[in-house]
């Protein structure tokens, strides 16, 4: 097939196929999951396709029309990185699916369980081969709303509902900001085109020479951050863990917290290259690596602990993104893909570890385990296995990558002191040994806690587990294979997957060479060193667990969360406050400030304008002025302000409605002198018809209460009409001043136009009949509404008397 | 528009309905906003007398043909979607039509909103005895 063509149908098979889950479900019933493995290994074969191309170094690349006019394709891109995360997003997903066909009750809502999973894939994919920003963000936030479904998942729980929202207000909000960054990376490029800026020189000289460059690297990496849970961002992942396993497998350590890994990496010929680049991405990576690592100490649930690795797995990965510079890639870019999908390899695992143990021991209490290998003697060695990966044991596949990453933090290490000076050659390499520990240690307690010692007699434990059905056993025994193969053979993914990758993203770059075996070289003294230390702090293990509980009890503002919690909850209140002093009460309050705010906007520019052209306010009126008029219409005036302020005085309601009524038909003789022939008539109807309107009412409505009216008020109502007139007398005057160019009247197109095209003589009637024809059904629309509204709210009354409520 | 007592006389009536429109008493809210729309069509309406016509912008049959017979002054194409550009007003003599056109259907809708809000304010009095804007407001709370 077309490698494009299966680019695209892999993004959108997703999408299509989860809305006809739902039917499927009526025919295949709880085989439903195996169905969605089906299409997930579908994809996962088209992404395939494309291998071929990206080792031959000629990345796939096409486009389709979607908003010409914003000037907008749906770009598609497959390179070496895309393809990479698209075959973990995919293979993981066939793992899942089948494993959840063990894990999930079939008392379970299935197909909205695998919709939104077959709907984030989808989303994950288009996130993996997207060209283009706009593109990118919609996939990226398409990723939030499904991950809020997937966490969200088990509704009635409030954890969950906590999680999800949690997870969605940061994840979702951090893409926001890096919308902001990518509009400013059009502002500087001029295109929304990802790979168009990458390759061209000349813009990359002109996005670094911006004064935007910060702000854009900044924006990104916020989004980026926030959905691989780096720096204050990382709260939300462990709440994210309320979701069903298979899915925190999925989302939380496989694929969606990899899209910000992925994007600094899509980003990273663009961005990088300075040091802004080197201390944002590697400076947030390696705060985030130690601090997660050791707050993994205080965790009791496994797949918090899990959850605690996977933020400090994720910020080795930016901090190796971050080590790599344009002008010395060194090793960074490659350690850090190849440790991408070792860590998917190793994680997942993990995670379907947990799963199982906590399937057959009911509990995930770290504390009420121990004990289990004798009962669970297959998921014991997996977990063993993987665990050793992610402590970076030989001669399984995290080794390999934990070695890379030690020698890029020397080789950054001595470069950052050649060019600044400064201790760096030897903090970059203790940081990432200090990382290294703690992941040594945790990885520990996880074997340790699980299945060596005693078996605890708590009441949460049955007294039989037995190993897990080979339906759960089988992808985790799978993925195993994986990581001793990669291990064993490296040059296997490193040819098929990492150099294609690391080659398409990092121009001049040396080949790879991954062996188990370099001889005895400072990265593996490191290595020995880190083993010895965490074996020997592992004693310490549970008292330092101990006193980061006290330590946090004392100081409870230094968590994130406290502020995320303080935040999110007082946002009602103060909302609340908010409403109090903006909304305080009477329609006259609103009234007034609306029209106090209309003078200011109608006199601050006048003011600020004459002043400007040094004209007084007396100035304000036009020279030429015309003051003369006919008696008649001194007459006709005079008689309208006298009925409008008999309207406005004559103290009981029918005078006044009289008054009113009186002014409508002074109006319509007006129309008349004003050469308005239709409105007039119009104005007739209309005048009788709204005073009989107004009668019948007033029959209804006794006049029972006097408004007092203290002098106070009245001055300030005085005041307000008198300025509100004076205004709109200055505006009226001025208006006449001329008629401006682009504004000139049209109404002689309606001139020429009636008889040619409509045959009528009476212009008016003929732009409101023929000309805006759809205007006056709009108008029908209204009266017809009015009417309605009318009769229905005369109606309730009546209902209300049936039904003998009063 | 050149007439500086008409301008007043709008002017003023803007400031009346402006006054009644912040009384508590919801009778007067809405005779105030029957004066101020009254004022509205007649700001625009005098809007059109500017262009000093001092014909009814109804057509006499003959000048309708002459101005046929003049050659139009509009290359437009409606199957193609071509209008033609705006030139200068030949029609000097006439009102302007638009406004008119505008203000018409401004009317009709006014009496639609008027009856509406009667029919609130008469149910409101039914439902909770008076029609006190701030008393309302208590009775609600």
């Amino acid at each position: 097939m077309d490698p494009f063509n299966a680019i695209v149908i892999a993004v959108f098979l997703p999408f299509i196929l989860a809305w006809t889950l739902p039917v499927l479900y009526s025919v295949f019933k709880q085989r439903i999951g195996w169905i969605s493995a089906l299409i997930a290994f579908t994809c996962f074969v088209l992404n395939a396709q494309v291998i071929p191309y990206t080792m031959a170094g000629t990345p796939v690349k096409g486009s389709f029309n979607w908003l010409p006019a914003a000037g907008l394709s749906l770009d598609f891109y497959g390179d070496g990185m895309a393809v990479l995360l698209a075959l973990i997003v995919s293979g993981v997903g066939v793992i899942i699916m089948s494993y959840s066909n063990g894990y999930m009750s079939t008392k379970e809502d299935l197909p909205r369980y695998y919709q939104w999973l077959l709907l984030f894939m989808g989303a994950m994919l288009g996130i993996a081969y997207t060209d283009n920003t706009i593109q990118m963000f919609i996939f990226w936030e398409l990723t939030s709303i499904t991950s809020f479904m997937l966490i969200g998942y088990w509704r009635e729980r409030p954890e969950s509902v906590y999680g999800a929202t949690k997870a969605f207000l940061i994840t979702a909000g951090g893409g926001l900001l890096m919308f902001a960054g990518f509009l400013m990376l059009r502002v500087v490029t001029g295109t929304y085109g990802i790979s168009e800026v990458a390759q061209s020189s000349e813009l990359l000289s002109t996005l670094h020479g911006s004064p935007l460059y910060v702000a854009v690297l900044v924006l990104i990496f916020l989004g980026a951050a926030s959905k691989s849970a780096q720096g204050p961002f990382y709260i939300w992942l462990p709440n994210a863990m309320e979701a069903p396993t298979p899915v925190s497998a999925f989302l939380h350590s496989a694929t969606m917290v990899k899209a910000g890994v992925y994007l600094v990496a899509r980003m990273h010929p663009i961005l990088s290259g300075t040091p802004e680049w080197l201390i944002f991405v590697s400076g947030t990576g390696m705060i985030t690596m130690v601090m997660a690592g050791f707050m993994a100490f205080r965790q009791t649930d496994i797949k918090a602990i899990l959850a605690y690795s996977t933020i400090s797995q994720l910020a080795y990965l930016m901090t190796m993104y971050g080590y790599s510079t344009a002008e010395h890639p060194g090793l960074g870019f490659a350690a850090a893909t190849f440790h991408l999908l070792n860590h998917s390899t190793f994680k997942a695992t993990l995670f379907l570890v947990a799963g199982i143990v906590a399937h057959e021991a009911t509990t995930r209490d770290i504390r009420k385990l121990g004990g289990l290998r004798k009962e669970m003697p297959k998921t014991f060695i997996v977990a063993v296995i993987a665990a050793a990966s992610m402590a970076g044991v030989p001669p399984l596949n995290g080794f390999l990558s934990k070695e890379m990453f030690y020698e890029t933090s020397l080789e950054i290490g001595e470069l950052v002191s050649e060019t600044y000076g400064g201790p760096w050659a030897f903090v970059f390499p203790a940081v990432a040994v200090a990382g290294g520990v703690f992941t040594l240690m945790y990885s520990i307690k996880l074997v340790d806690g699980i299945f060596l010692g005693h078996r605890t007699h708590d009441h949460d434990v049955p007294h039989h587990v037995h190993d897990a059905p080979w339906v759960m056993l089988a992808p985790a025994v799978f993925l195993v294979g994986l990581i001793i193969f990669f291990g064993l053979y490296p040059k296997f993914p490193i040819e098929v997957l990492i150099w294609p990758a690391y080659s398409g993203l990092v121009p001049d770059a040396e080949h790879l060479h991954v062996a188990l075996w370099h001889g005895v070289t400072t990265p593996l003294l490191m290595t020995i060193a880190t083993f010895a230390i965490g074996i020997v702090l592992y004693k310490f293990y549970d008292s330092i667990a101990a006193w980061q509980n006290s330590f946090n009890a004392k100081l409870p503002w230094i968590s994130v969360n406290y502020w995320y919690d303080a935040i999110v909850n007082n946002a009602k209140p103060i909302a609340h406050k908010f409403a109090a002093i903006t909304q305080p009460g009477p329609i006259g309050v609103y009234v007034k400030m609306t029209l106090l705010f209309m003078i200011f906007l109608i006199f601050w520019p006048v003011y600020k304008f004459s002043i400007g052209l040094g004209i007084g306010v007396g100035d304000l009126l036009p020279a030429g002025i015309n003051y003369n008029a006919q008696p008649y219409e001194i007459v006709l005036y005079s008689l309208m302000i006298l009925a409008a302020l008999g309207a406005a005085l004559l103290p009981r309601y029918l005078p006044a409605v009289i008054s009113l009524s009186e002014l409508g038909f002074l109006v319509s003789l007006l129309y008349i002198y004003l050469k308005a022939p239709d409105l007039a008539m119009t104005q007739v109807c209309v005048e009788t018809l709204s005073t009989i309107i107004f009668i019948l009412v007033l029959m209804k409505i006794p006049q029972k209460f006097k408004e007092p009216m203290p002098a106070g008020k009245v001055m300030v109502n005085l005041l307000i009409s008198g300025v509100v007139s004076f205004g709109v007398l200055a505006v009226m005057l001025n208006a006449n001043m001329g008629v401006l160019a682009p504004f000139e009247t049209f109404n002689y197109y309606f001139m020429e136009k009636a008889l040619a095209m409509t045959g009528g003589l009476n212009v008016v009637n003929v732009i409101v009949v023929d000309f805006r024809g759809y205007d006056t059904i709009g108008e029908i629309s209204v009266l017809s509404l009015a009417a309605l509204g009318v009769y229905s709210l005369i109606l309730s009354r009546a209902k209300k008397v049936k039904g003998g409520k009063e | 528009m050149n007439n500086f007592f008409l301008e007043l006389t709008i002017a003023l009536l803007f400031g009346i309905g402006t006054f009644l429109v912040l009384r508590r008493d919801m009778m007067k809210v809405i005779i105030g906003f029957g004066i101020i729309s009254h004022a509205i069509n007649l700001y625009i309406v005098g809007g059109g007398v500017f262009s000093e016509g001092t014909l009814v912008p109804i057509l006499e049959h003959e000048q309708a043909l002459e101005g046929l017979n003049q050659g139009l002054i509009y290359n437009d194409n409606l199957t193609a979607g071509i209008l033609g550009p705006i030139t200068t007003n030949p029609y000097t003599e006439f009102v302007d039509p638009l406004v008119q056109a505008l203000v018409l259907t401004a009317i009709v809708i006014g009496l639609a909103t008027t009856a509406f809000v009667l029919t609130l304010c008469y149910r409101v009095n039914e439902e909770y005895g008076t029609i006190d804007v701030q008393e309302l407001r208590r009775l609600r709370e």
